[in-house]
């Protein structure tokens, strides 16, 4: 099948129940995303197919066939001068110094930027309503929290 | 160019030479306080019976539960450390393990003040087992990498530093005296358009280095660029950007998955095993049976791990325990146990009043985000494998024995590590891996899954604590007993542990941390009982602190109340003496002033405290919380550290907050239980974390007793965490908690 991850596409030889979360991390070799649980639980395996959040550890990659997948790796955007230029989430995410191990942190930049998208001023509940189906076991929550908000500042500020 | 090491001095020739023996040797002294020991003990058994025994047992415990932890000697040679490339990139070479604690960013910072380079033209990595340093300093473990690593690093920075500025000199014809070292550059004092960068000099060094036998004078601390301030962490935009790899997203070219056969029961072995159907399953192309061992090897993780249930086989002895009898094992009886600590005598202290209470703690698991996972590649004569690992140097033993090769042959990668918290001190994935690289010649890739890592790990073991105490007619604390009785920490063979060290101390010294009583008490005791069960536990943050110091700072709670004092107020009368007792009352004060203790919270709030010394931190810890019948929630937690000198104060907070997060959930939330002999919870659907819902709001203040790092920062603040919700539980409602996790119901 072929798959469009990050704006390019991938010819995959995988069966119909093949999960995403392998064949982008072992077919594709994207190991950005992260397996942490196998149940959609804990949202480290987050990515966006068609702008939605969706757990990729549950998810068949069939089901993504013609759509767009983004994923950690397709956050950030390239400039004119070629430079990375990261996508506000990213950049509030070390601004606050959120990661310690980071295992998570794909999930939850990928969560947020979705996030952002549907609500781009969010207040404080807002921020831990949307947020608070990730698990962050270094226990970042209060930086998460902050950066986000930060975040939509950034986007704002950019707009 | 730089000096790559194989072209070094003979210098670093005979440091590399004497690996092997410094290894010994670090151990050696590890040992050294074990083998005084051996001999009193000995000796005790056949002159003085029991009780000298006891008093051996007691005095080698003291030492093992106040004295520093055990590290490895750092290499002599700084180009082991650094390489400085002509385009003047420092490229530091870090022995310790990121596995989010911050330690790159924090050794840098070290490294970089003494050094005295640009922040800008560094580059960290992460040292591998062929880099030179040895297995027992690249050990990342017990809050121990800052003060471990803090005079050796600036050592070995401020040598590189003076080599530099001899060859600098000789370069320009001055004297060493003139030479100024300033932002990876040498110049003459007051003459910038001298500056040459330390890469050219490097570069333009004619012959080989002489590494100064003695040790240059070191900066004082007011002239630190780095060390105190928050500099940003070096490994985050990889992290942001997903580019940074860990032990699960190894790839190399070639490799296959495999997947390991796991017991039904804990400690049973495989009596009988074939291939059954396994070999014809989607994707599977070997299947490896070997000594207790059975696996698969495919060409998809997936199928790997469905293959494994097509195997036939037969599986023998093992435990049945059920979750009843571990409860029933885990207690403190009233006889027996090893003492480990004794002052004053508790039995005939003034006893106009008697105070007593029981406590438990469950097992948990770690339930870091990224399961164990490795990826091997093995040869007849060499072997590859990197690992998402805190123990390069155990786990190259383990390789070294399950291959039957030399150690030498084998290069352990260690990989950044999404979390540990103590999962990763083991060996497990890395030999599987190791195993099926060899039996099949195709690099191996293993990565457990959740219901793996949660069923099949090492986990905190379960403990139980019961404390007493007496007052005298005048309300004073005059005695205090604190008997604890849990499974294994140190003595599971797994981890190191086990026979010897069990005979020798009685006492399993990691499980008995935070146990020790350092209120100032006429009458102390303590005694710990081991009550093992059959099932693997270990290291989990904080080791014996979290149980220990629930129940003991619980305690101090409750004899406050009956003594009718104010529970801060009450910790202050009793504060250690000397210098420990001055540090607990600066955190006590600091942590009282940043919550306001003086006045009463909001209606409906309940505010609780907490105050521990573990591994040479002073933690005071305060939390509010609100309460139904149905939930506890901690609004708002004030927590003052002592750890002396800090390196990176963002750094510091980022643990203080993870700590008291990671502390709520287990105190609220997380049990792991076990029936017929093997966990029942397998994923977070039956075993919850905390969320961001949970998250308190947090205030840090870092206090800072000495000039130099005397204390760890990854795990002393989480042991105060669970006495401090349930004191503030006590504080709103009446009610005592004295089992986690806590519920109200």
């Amino acid at each position: 099948m072929e798959l469009n991850v990050n704006g390019q596409t991938y010819e995959v030889e995988v069966s119909a129940d093949d999960l995403l979360l392998w064949v982008l991390r072992d077919t594709i070799g994207l190991t950005g995303t992260k397996f942490g649980c196998g149940i959609g639980v804990c949202g480290s395996c987050s990515v966006h197919i068609d702008g939605m959040v969706m757990r990729s550890c549950i998810t068949p990659a069939a089901i993504a066939v013609g759509k767009t997948i983004t994923t950690i790796e397709g956050l950030a955007t390239v400039n004119d001068a070629g430079e990375e230029v990261l996508h506000p989430v990213q950049e509030a995410f070390i601004e606050h110094q959120v990661p310690q191990c980071s295992w998570c942190m794909s999930g939850q930049m990928m969560t947020a930027a979705a996030f952002l998208e549907s609500n781009p001023t969010p207040n404080d509940d807002d921020i831990i309503a949307a947020m608070s189906n990730n698990t962050c076991r270094c226990g970042t929550y209060v930086r998460i929290r902050s950066a986000v908000a930060r975040a939509a500042q950034i986007a704002e500020d950019r707009a | 160019m730089a000096k790559q090491p194989e072209q070094l001095s003979p210098e670093e020739q005979a440091a590399a030479a004497e690996k092997k023996a410094r290894r010994a040797i670090s151990r050696r002294r590890f040992l050294m306080v074990l083998g005084g020991g051996v001999g009193v003990l000995a000796v005790g058994a056949v002159l003085g019976g029991p009780t000298l025994v006891r008093e051996a047992r007691l005095a080698i415990n003291q030492a093992f539960l106040t004295g520093a932890a055990p590290s490895g000697a750092p290499p002599k040679s700084p180009f082991v450390w650094f390489e400085i490339t002509a385009d003047n990139i420092a490229h530091l070479y870090i022995p310790k393990i990121e596995m989010g604690q911050g330690i790159h960013t924090a050794l840098t910072q070290i490294a970089a003040d003494e050094l005295e380079l640009d922040w800008a033209q560094i580059q960290v990595h992460q040292a591998d087992s062929a880099r030179g340093f040895d297995g027992d300093l690249m050990f990342t473990f017990g809050s121990t990498s800052v003060t471990a690593m803090y005079q050796p690093i600036r050592e070995i920075a401020a040598t590189l530093r003076e080599m530099l500025r001899a060859e600098a000199a000789a370069q320009m014809g001055r004297t060493t005296t003139e030479m100024v070292a300033v932002g990876s550059a040498f110049e003459v004092s007051g003459a910038p358009e001298t500056r040459i960068a330390y890469g050219k000099i490097i570069t333009d060094k004619q012959g080989e280095w002489s590494i100064p036998g003695t040790v240059p004078a070191l900066k004082a601390n007011s002239d630190f660029r780095y060390i105190g301030t928050s500099a940003p962490r070096v490994d985050l935009r990889e992290k942001v950007t997903g580019r940074a790899i860990y032990g699960y997203d190894v790839r190399v070219e070639g490799m296959v998955y495999g997947a390991v056969a796991r017991p039904p029961r804990y400690g049973a072995k495989l009596k009988s095993a074939t291939a059954g159907d396994a070999e014809t399953q989607p994707g599977v192309i070997a299947v490896v049976i070997q000594d207790g061992f059975a696996g698969v090897i495919a060409s998809a993780r997936t199928q790997a791990q469905n293959a494994i249930l097509h195997l036939a086989l037969e599986w023998e002895g093992g435990t049945t325990i059920s979750q009843a009898e571990i409860d029933s094992i885990v207690s403190v009886p009233a006889e027996g146990g090893t003492l480990i600590q004794r002052d004053g005598d508790v039995t005939s202290a003034a006893n106009s009043k008697r105070i007593e209470a029981r406590y438990r703690t469950p097992m948990a698991v770690h339930a870091q985000l990224e399961p164990q996972a490795a990826m091997a590649t093995v040869t007849a004569d060499s072997a590859v494998v990197y690992v998402s690992t805190q123990a390069p140097g155990l786990t190259r033993e383990k390789i070294a024995l399950a291959l039957k090769l030399d150690e030498a042959k084998i290069e352990i990668i260690p990989t950044y590590v999404g979390g540990a918290f103590g999962r990763k001190t083991g060996a497990d994935v890395g030999v599987e891996a190791a195993l099926l690289a060899k039996a099949t010649g195709r690099p191996v890739h293993v990565g457990w899954t959740r219901e793996e890592d949660m069923k099949y790990g090492y986990r905190r073991p379960p403990a139980a604590n019961h404390l007493w105490a007496t007052l005298d007619g005048e309300g004073n604390l005059t005695a205090l007993h604190h008997g604890i009785a849990s499974s294994d920490v140190l003595f599971n063979p797994e981890v190191g542990g086990g026979g010897f060290l069990e005979t020798l101390l009685g006492a399993d010294p990691l499980a008995a941390y935070g146990g020790l009583i350092h209120y100032n008490i006429p009458n102390r005791r303590v005694i710990y009982h081991t009550t093992r069960v059959p099932v693997p536990t270990a290291y989990w943050r904080g080791l014996g602190s979290f149980a220990n110091t629930f129940a003991s700072e619980s305690f101090m709670d409750e004899i406050a109340f009956e003594a009718g004092i104010d529970p801060l107020e009450f910790r202050l009368r009793y504060k250690p003496e000397g210098d420990l007792g001055a540090r607990y009352e600066a955190a006590l004060t600091a942590a009282s002033q940043l919550a306001n203790w003086a006045t009463p919270p909001a209606p409906g709030r309940g505010r609780g405290v907490a105050v521990t010394y573990d591994r040479g931190t002073v933690v005071a810890l305060i939390v509010e919380v609100s309460g139904d019948e149905q939930r506890i929630r901690v609004h708002h937690a004030w927590c003052a550290v002592d750890p002396g000198l800090v390196i990176n104060p963002d750094g510091a907070i980022a643990q203080v907050q993870g700590s008291i997060i990671m502390g709520i959930s287990s105190a609220l939330y997380e049990r792991q239980v076990v029936e017929n002999g093997m966990a029942t919870n397998q994923n977070f659907n039956d075993y919850p974390l905390a969320r961001m819902t949970d998250a308190p709001t947090i205030d840090v203040a870092l206090l800072s007793s000495d000039d130099t790092p005397i204390g760890g920062m990854g795990e002393p603040v989480i042991g105060a965490v669970p006495a401090a919700i349930s004191n503030a539980v006590f504080a709103l409602m009446g009610l005592r908690l004295r089992e986690m996790p806590f519920t109200l119901g």
